[in-house]
């Protein structure tokens, strides 16, 4: 540590968030830069299950000591020099301006994030597949890593298996981009096209030699949990459920190929603000008529990636074996007021 | 080792920021301007840390 220049920052208020672009719902993450801003890693990086999953005080030395590599090659000029992004500063955004700045209000990380995509619904521009669902989970498409080793594979599982991934390949890229550690590979992984894109490309290095797979993507290999994200564009809606299986939906008369999905836990705030009237164990088949979408597979997902928060929607819903409709009014999950 | 790596960090941030020095004689800047002029005079990398305040 002693052979970098060490900064801390608590405060995002100037912080230029076009270069420090990342997902802002990390609770630490950290950059190897140089004088001239080129950044050299990140480090960082989370699942929905905690925020240190792949957070390792070994794998931080290995990250420390190629960073002090590549800032040798820089100096030799062996490495080129990145093109610098388009400055951006959280001041631009009028409404966490009016939300913080000019309440002397910390201005935190989640909250850029937060106020980028309340601008983005603003301006219609949003998405919630690439700007809610950030950072897939490499899991989803069998990639677990040896974390103190940092990009070594552990176990290469399903859709990295089929590609020809094995243990102990080193990942060294991805879609051409080289990556240093997990925080980089998640941030570069998230640039995916979740519509378009039906593969993606990962550099290995295996016993030293480089090899190129090619991993096919599953369907939702973007969806992860996002409740630990208390973001204001997600609907509240206040229930989870599981997708039904293509034999339970025949069973009760339902489309094969419908987004059905069975209520399995209802959330206390739903109630209080009565939300829904759904039970456990209710089959939710249809939203506003709406049975079949490509991208989801149930119909919670479907609310949560069509819904603007406060609309309110009819429901299909299968309660002991009848056809009921019920209202749901969803909420959105104000921080500052 | 994991469950071990957030506290670490954590207990490090608790110390005051301004030009912090913990237990490694470790200097931590809180201004991103003057680690960048101290890493063009001194020729190092810089080890940039975002973090929510405690």
């Amino acid at each position: 540590m002693s052979q970098y220049v060490l900064v801390r920052i608590i405060r995002m208020d100037s912080v230029d968030i076009g270069l420090f672009e990342h997902d802002r719902n990390n609770t630490l993450y950290f950059y190897l830069i140089n004088s001239d801003e080129q950044i050299y890693m990140r480090y960082g990086g989370r699942d929905s299950i905690a925020p240190d999953t792949y957070l390792n005080l070994e794998s931080l030395e290995v990250a420390l000591k190629q960073g002090l590599d590549l800032h040798e090659k820089y100096k030799r000029g062996e490495l080129a020099k990145a093109a610098r992004t388009k400055p951006a500063f959280p001041k631009e955004l009028p409404l966490l301006v009016e939300r913080t700045f000019a309440r002397n209000q910390c201005v935190e990380c989640h909250l850029i994030g937060d106020f980028q995509n309340l601008h983005r619904e603003k301006d219609k521009t949003l998405d919630k597949m690439t700007h809610l669902y950030r950072s897939p989970d490499i899991k989803t498409i069998g990639i677990h890593l040896d974390v103190p080793k940092g990009l070594v594979v552990k176990e290469a599982k399903v859709a990295a298996a089929l590609a020809g991934m094995k243990a102990g390949d080193r990942i060294t890229s991805v879609n051409g981009t080289p990556v240093v550690t997990f925080g980089d590979l998640q941030h570069f992984y998230d640039k995916t096209d979740r519509r378009q894109a039906k593969t993606v490309q990962f550099g290995v290095d295996r016993e030293g030699k480089a090899e190129m797979l090619t991993v096919a993507l599953p369907p939702r290999w973007w969806w992860t949990d996002v409740r630990y994200r208390q973001s204001s564009v997600e609907p509240r809606i206040y229930f989870d459920s599981r997708p039904l299986t293509e034999a339970e939906k025949k069973d009760r008369g339902l489309r094969a190929d419908g987004f059905a999905c069975e209520v399995t836990r209802l959330d206390s705030f739903g109630t209080m603000m009565k939300s829904h009237s759904l039970q456990v164990g209710d089959i939710v088949f249809g939203v506003d008529g709406v049975e079949k979408d490509d991208d989801v597979n149930t119909a919670e997902l479907y609310m949560k990636l069509k819904l603007t928060p406060g609309d309110i929607v009819k429901l299909d819903v299968l309660r002991d074996g009848k056809r009921i409709q019920s209202a749901l009014t969803s909420f959105r999950l104000s921080f500052r007021k | 080792m994991r469950a071990l790596f957030l506290p670490a960090l954590l207990a490090l941030a608790a110390l005051p920021l301004a030009a912090q020095q913990d237990d490694d004689s470790l200097t931590w800047l809180d201004s991103y301007q003057e680690a960048l002029r101290e890493a063009k005079a001194t020729g190092k990398p810089i080890f940039l840390e975002y973090r929510c305040e405690p």
